[in-house]
């Protein structure tokens, strides 16, 4: 009996290391033709394991692409599809924050694992595959087929870098050096970005007995076109089912998606900006309309221990109008916001200030004028 | 009926505690006994002095017959007695060794839950533990039954969604901020340290 399972296993393992040598038939990309990012090299490896009755492929490639289009390229979505999970599931890598200009090369990590079973059926594509699915020039104009809305999300962190660019070199052209320094800071033990385990869970909803409905407070910005009204969710422990928050469009303009920013309050009272929930939702001038988010969120520490909801508080991340354009939050709005310092500045966290803290405590004020400077954009 | 009136000592009992064959627990209950009680204490009187009448007649070997026992009865009562002490002395010294083998069994197995413990400890990593722990609690019903459709969630290597069996995660450093992007998808953001930009991953379910 031993020897036959031993056997088995031998001819299991002798299959995936066959299957693993082919290594065209773990990863494949693709980039049209017209394309202006094109792939010019690529390296990487891809090793298979066997954990029980499954199968761990880890696949590590670096991606060298190049922007072989007229106009400085600002942000970059690939899309990153395995067969196993198709259509019920996909993966994204973007880079934000790029300017990349004509005839440049930009590197592009991809590391990723899948864990399949053994038993799943392979088709003749390749396991994984990476293709381009937006890309965004200095111009806002995009390309790409978008079947992530990825447009939209390159858009909001385009110009929250613009925004944040402009707020530092304000800082260092008047000289405010202190106030740079403390915006910057991020190395400090407070200042880290909290971290916390997030879980969605989509399909049949398993009623909890503890369940009870949580008020969901706004935060308002001043000047924002849409502002949140009221709002609840059924809360659990660690879980939060069906929040659902009542906005109202104080533009004069036709907002057509909406992005609800989360924040959760532990049982110790400390905030965590859990991200923001964009909703499709056409709501005309001063009309009142109700987000509905389906499904189940848990949320837990980084260790893993589950994190007791507290309290539920909600702000509009960034709204998008009939036109095509794109109403986020200024410095300004922020600091109106709140007076919790902590999580004014856990809103005002981009990307691109991200970037520019670590170039900053790199390279000191000389080096972050310099970056400021290389992305700058021509008048 | 008064259930607190003491009880009196059967006449093997008298007869071991007149002999001084008694253990220390039960020889102190049965003197405090004898000293309230008048008939036990005449009873055990009687028993020693029989017990002494035999020692003495030993002595002098002039024990002629069994009409040299002054009181038959409390002799056989006495010698009865002592059978059933060395009876009870065997029975105790086979419990004795059998709590002991108990003993060792239970330290060996204690023993071995204290390294299999520490070798967890050391070895399973927390999330792991928290996994399993989440499984049995489920089948003892503390906590609901796993779900079955498209998960998306953090784990301490990446972001990953799983369906149908199979799971894609992106990998990315341990000092990612992971946050929701929208209906049914988690984001991590980090710094690649090669490049020097920020690095996005999203993975998305349906």
């Amino acid at each position: 009996m031993a020897s036959k399972f031993r056997f088995i296993f031998g001819l299991v393992i002798c299959a995936a290391s066959a299957f693993a040598e082919d290594q065209g038939g773990w990863l494949d990309w693709q980039f049209p033709k017209d394309s202006p990012v094109l792939m010019r090299d690529h390296k990487g490896f891809t090793n298979v394991t066997m954990r029980g009755p499954s199968m761990v492929v880890d696949l590590h490639e670096t991606l060298i692409l190049i922007n072989v289009g007229k106009k400085p390229i600002c942000a970059l979505t690939l899309r990153v599809e395995a067969q196993d999970i198709t259509p019920w599931g996909k993966g994204s890598v973007i880079k934000p924050s790029l300017f990349v200009l004509p005839g440049e090369e930009f590197p592009v990590k991809v590391d990723m694992q899948l864990l399949r079973p053994i038993t799943a059926a392979k088709s003749e594509t390749a396991m994984v595959q990476v293709s381009l699915d937006c890309a965004l020039f200095s111009d806002l104009k995009a390309y790409g087929p978008d079947k992530l809305n990825s447009r939209r999300t390159l858009m909001v962190y385009e110009m929250q870098a613009r925004r944040d660019r402009q707020f530092l070199g304000r800082l260092l052209d008047s000289g405010r050096l202190p106030e740079l320094r403390a915006e910057l800071n991020f190395g400090m033990q407070d200042s880290i970005p909290r971290q916390l385990g997030l879980e969605f869970l989509r399909g049949p909803h398993v009623p909890v007995v503890r369940e009870q409905a949580l008020a969901v407070n706004p935060v308002n910005f001043p000047k924002a076109p849409v502002q949140p009204l009221s709002g609840a969710a059924q809360v659990a422990g660690n879980e939060v089912r069906a929040p659902h928050v009542d906005i109202r469009n104080v533009s004069k303009l036709h907002v057509t998606s909406v992005a609800m920013g989360w924040i959760v309050r532990d049982d110790h009272g400390t905030d965590f900006v859990a991200g923001a929930l964009t909703s499709r939702l056409l709501i005309g001038p001063v009309q009142t309309s109700s987000i509905n988010e389906s499904g189940t969120l848990r949320f837990s520490l980084p260790t893993g221990q589950p994190m007791v909801i507290d309290r539920l508080m909600t702000f509009v991340n960034d709204v998008e109008f009939a036109d095509g354009s794109l109403w986020i939050p200024s410095r300004d709005d922020i600091d109106a916001a709140t007076q919790d310092l902590t999580l004014r500045r856990e809103l005002a966290t981009s990307p691109e200030e991200q970037r520019l803290a670590s170039i900053y405590r790199r390279e000191g004020t000389e080096g972050l004028k310099k970056e400021l400077k290389r992305v700058s954009l021509p008048n | 009926m008064n259930t607190n009136a003491p009880e009196h000592p059967s006449m093997e009992m008298l007869s071991l505690y007149a002999g001084g064959d008694l253990p220390f627990a039960l020889r102190f209950r049965t003197g405090r006994h004898v000293k309230e009680c008048a008939a036990c204490e005449r009873q055990v009187l009687s028993l020693q002095s029989a017990k002494t009448e035999l020692r003495r007649e030993a002595r002098a070997e002039v024990l002629t017959g069994f009409e040299a026992i002054a009181d038959w009865h409390a002799l056989e009562t006495d010698m009865l007695g002592n059978i059933r002490v060395g009876v009870a002395a065997a029975r105790c010294i086979e419990k004795v060794g059998r709590r002991r083998r108990i003993g060792a069994r239970l330290a060996w197995v204690v023993g071995m839950a204290a390294l299999f413990a520490a070798g967890w400890m050391s070895r399973m990593p927390p999330e792991d533990t928290h996994r399993i722990i989440t499984a049995l609690r489920r089948v003892v019903g503390l906590e609901q039954p796993a779900f079955n459709g498209t998960v998306v969630r953090s784990t301490p290597d990446g972001i990953a969604v799983r369906a149908q069996g199979a799971t894609l995660t992106l990998l990315h450093p341990q000092s990612a901020v992971v946050s929701m992007s929208s209906p049914a998808s988690v984001t991590a953001r980090y710094i690649d340290d090669d490049s020097g930009q920020v690095t996005i991953t999203n993975v998305y379910g349906q």
